[in-house]
């Protein structure tokens, strides 16, 4: 591990240093343990700064079109799949960007550490063991214990589109896509399924982390905000909170790369993972789609094919 | 006492079903469904859009949110856009919209997707006949997305 | 004076009669501040809420009035119904921050009554902290983890018992239910060393605001924002944050005038009718939020408008900490103008 984040350094080093960008976008340690946080290197002389491990859990794709002037980028899979969405849409210059790729083995899960062990004193990661001293006591974990829900299915780990790779590539064990979340909230009948959601949106408290952290709410203005016509009153309640999430993961539809940010940044723990999946899981079914996994190509919902299914249509 | 009242009020409840109707095909299908004097439940209030395309997903959600008992979207057969490729792409739009408030618990029924023609005045008859009968069926929208009427401020639980 | 826990909680029981109770409860992801109907639902070992108190004050949503057109008659309704409250398991940083808040809604200027109604038949019970949080700094703000400081009645957890001590008036009619005994000096030692505790984490706020007076056109603002998403919940999360938006709900002939919470680090915040947004980048909202938190607020109001409950440090997306913010803008060079 440490030899890549020397790579990714002396990579960020060189960049700068010929003024090829004008700065790189990656990441640092947080203030926090277990904590990364985004970190933008705009001299040679930051770059030390620059860290890569399992808890770079940010996708920093967000900040990309944001960011003026030429800029480099560590991209992890699920990072490249945004950018490659975001120049499907049009949404960036190729020629303004250097991707460094790096392949990923899964971020870490707080949540899990914090329900066993309570708030996060220390931590230390070491050889795919992770220890933790939590204010309720401490506990050694396996990596793969604490991988998040996202890592777990992801297909994607190596990037799909880089200027360079650093670092080994991960081998795929899945061979196709797999939904077995999916299927066991479907499993489950409309009224479950209508109250678990409606448990999960009276959580919500509109803060819109979800949205600012996806790489892919780049909306100038975004339907919530929206003022003539007004789509939503500005009431906080369940109702008017799965309004928004429904209409969100709708504009998500086949453009969501399942990287988790959203549901990572939320502060209230909401499951806003349950509708993005079920919307990847339906454009893959439906149309064998899956976003962002080339340059080319369009979002799903950008296409069409004369013979799609048409089951959802009325009897008559 | 208690049955047959509810049966009353069973009969008396007439949904209101919001339907977004292409100007070149479904509209044109539900005037000559009027021209020709073919009978179909008043409960549809419709509201005419340039093709099916047109549809933004947020209409469906912002109808139900406002009360409406159902939804029906109706565009031009496959094939038939006046625009080509609207209703293509708005296909994929249905399929997902439909599937995605089916899976939060919205009752399959409330949104309704077809495809009638100018020339099917009778065939949208049908539709919005069978659509009233199974909104009908489901009685007034469960507010799932309903906006309580003071904007939210009072929670509704 | 002390009380075992045992009584308390017969006592508490006895209070759910004659007032709302809201308590800390564990609710699956965290805690969070509920009405309780017995003192058994009552969370009594936690660090802090996920959201602040504040809600019960100052609600997220809250309509404010309501109004019908019939003809040529329009009604106005206001109703306020507001019923005496008990706020337990307060702790210090976010009793501070209500009377912060309080610096806000009720002033010589003007009192809020919806706040203040509410804050009236308030009465709050304070709980000291004997475990502290790594995020929690709020002995950098002379408030004591164990100070009783804006509670009308302030616990200690003792173990077995609860120390008492009587704040305010209210606080004190609250007591009188309350069969309270002396503590033995073992006791009082344990009190003492409990109150005497700060918070490890403590950043230097002795010169902050005289020296931000001077950095509104600082280039700290240019690259300390980049990683921030924009997002409402370093706001949301704040036991002092007050800004506020209000909004009619119309629809045919009638309407709602609703009150919601506001952030300035959103964009719509400061968006004007005309399409004019004089803060229109992250740049100038961050530099906003803590100018108000760490300079405007103390030239208003005498105090700066952060308690150091570390809420938003926790649940921040991207791990942006307030205190390394207000300690780069300490040690941030200034520029000559
Ligand atoms: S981040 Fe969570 S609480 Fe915030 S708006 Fe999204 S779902 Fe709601
Ligand atoms: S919706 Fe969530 S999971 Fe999908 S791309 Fe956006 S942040 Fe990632
Ligand atoms: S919570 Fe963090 S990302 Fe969100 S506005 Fe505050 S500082 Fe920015
Ligand atoms: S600024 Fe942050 S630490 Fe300070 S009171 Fe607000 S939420 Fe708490």
């Amino acid at each position: 591990m440490n030899n890549i984040i020397n790579d990714i350094r002396d990579k960020a080093r060189q960049l700068l240093a010929e003024g090829k960008v004008d700065v790189v976008i990656g990441y640092e340690k947080g203030s926090l343990p277990l904590k990364a946080t985004p970190f933008f290197a705009h001299s040679p002389a930051e770059v030390d700064s620059l860290i890569w491990d399992e808890t770079c859990e940010n996708n920093l794709a967000t900040y990309v079109a944001k960011t003026p002037g030429k800029k480099a980028i560590v991209a992890k899979g699920c990072d490249s799949r945004a950018l490659a969405v975001l120049l499907q849409e049009n949404q960036l210059v190729r020629d303004d960007l250097y991707i460094i790729g790096v392949s990923c083995t899964g971020v870490i899960d707080q949540r899990k550490i914090v329900a066993e062990v309570g708030e996060i004193l220390e931590a230390g990661i070491n050889d795919g063991k992770i220890s933790v001293k939590g204010m309720a006591g401490d506990k050694e974990y396996l990596f793969a214990e604490l991988k998040d829900a996202t890592c777990q299915t992801c297909r994607y780990p190596n990037p799909v589109l880089e200027d360079v790779h650093l670092g080994e590539t991960i081998a795929v064990s899945q061979e196709a896509p797999a939904f077995a979340d999916v299927i066991a909230l479907e499993e489950q009948s409309a009224g479950e399924r209508q109250d678990y959601f409606k448990e999960q949106m009276s959580k919500c408290i509109r803060c819109y982390a979800c949205r600012n952290a996806c790489p892919l709410c780049y909306c100038q203005e975004c339907f919530v905000d929206c003022n003539s016509p007004r789509w939503l009153t500005g009431g906080v309640n369940r109702a008017e909170n799965l309004f928004f999430q429904a209409g969100r993961v709708l504009h998500l539809a086949g453009r969501c790369v399942d990287c988790g940010a959203c549901t990572r940044a939320c502060p209230q723990g909401v499951d806003i993972r349950a509708l993005n999946r079920k919307m990847t899981k339906d454009v893959y079914t439906m149309y064998n789609h899956e976003a962002g996994i080339s340059e080319d190509g369009k979002p799903a919902l950008n296409e069409y094919t004369t013979n799609d299914p048409e089951q959802f249509l009325v009897k008559e | 006492m208690g049955e047959i009242q509810v049966e009353a009020e069973n009969k008396k409840y007439e949904p209101k079903i919001a339907a977004f109707l292409c100007n070149w095909c479904s509209y044109a299908g539900a005037d000559l469904a009027g021209v020709g004097r073919v009978q179909y439940p008043a409960t549809i209030r419709t509201i005419r859009v340039p093709c099916s395309g047109r549809i933004n997903p947020l209409y469906v959600l912002k109808a139900m949110a406002n009360g409406a008992d159902g939804v029906l979207v109706s565009g031009c057969h496959p094939g038939d856009c006046h625009y080509i490729s609207g209703n293509y792409v708005a296909r994929r739009k249905f399929a997902l919209i439909k599937s995605l408030l089916n899976h939060v618990g919205l009752e399959e029924d409330r949104i309704s997707f077809s495809w009638v023609s100018a020339a099917e005045g009778i065939r949208f008859a049908e539709v919005v006949k069978g659509v009233t009968e199974r909104v009908s069926a489901l009685g007034p929208n469960n507010g799932i997305f309903k906006v309580v009427d003071d904007g939210g401020a009072a929670a509704d639980e | 004076m002390k009380i075992s826990k045992e009584k308390f909680g017969q006592a508490f029981d006895a209070l759910v009669a004659d007032y709302k109770v809201i308590a800390p409860v564990s609710d699956g992801s965290g805690i969070a501040f509920t009405e309780v109907k017995s003192f058994s639902d009552v969370k009594q070992d936690y660090l802090n809420s996920k959201l602040p108190p504040k809600a019960f004050f100052f609600p997220q949503h809250e309509k404010l009035m309501s109004y019908k057109k019939e003809g040529k008659d329009v009604t106005v309704k206001s109703e306020l119904k507001v019923e005496n409250t008990i706020l337990f398991g307060i702790r210090p940083c976010d009793a501070k921050g209500m009377l912060l808040l309080d610096k806000v809604f009720k002033n010589d200027q003007y009192t809020d009554p919806y706040y203040y109604e509410r804050r009236e038949k308030a009465v709050i019970i304070g709980l000291g902290c004997t475990k502290i949080a790594p995020t929690c700094f709020c002995s950098s703000f002379e408030i004591s983890p164990a100070g009783s400081e804006g509670s009308d009645l302030f616990l200690i957890d003792l173990g077995d018992s609860y120390e008492v001590e009587v704040v305010t008036e209210k606080g004190k009619a609250l007591a009188d239910r309350l069969a309270l005994a002396e503590l033995t000096a073992d006791e009082q030692a344990l009190v003492d060393k409990i109150k005497s505790a700060e918070t490890p984490s403590k950043i230097d706020v002795s010169n902050t605001t005289s020296k931000l007076d001077k950095m509104f056109n600082s280039p700290y603002w240019d690259t300390l924002q980049e990683k921030c998403l924009g997002c409402n919940v370093c706001s949301f999360s704040c036991p002092t944050c007050h800004c506020f938006d209000i909004s009619e709900e119309v629809r045919k002939n009638e309407g709602t005038r609703v009150r919601t919470w506001d952030a300035c680090m959103a964009p719509l915040f400061t968006l004007h009718g005309s399409g004019h947004n004089p803060r229109d980048n992250k740049k100038t909202r961050w530099r906003q939020r803590l100018m108000h938190k760490f300079n405007y607020f103390v030239h208003n109001n005498g105090s700066m408008s952060c308690v150091g409950c570390g809420r938003c440090i926790k649940s921040c997306p991207v791990n942006m900490d307030i205190r390394q913010v207000v300690d780069g803008a300490n040690k941030a060079e200034l520029v000559v103008e």
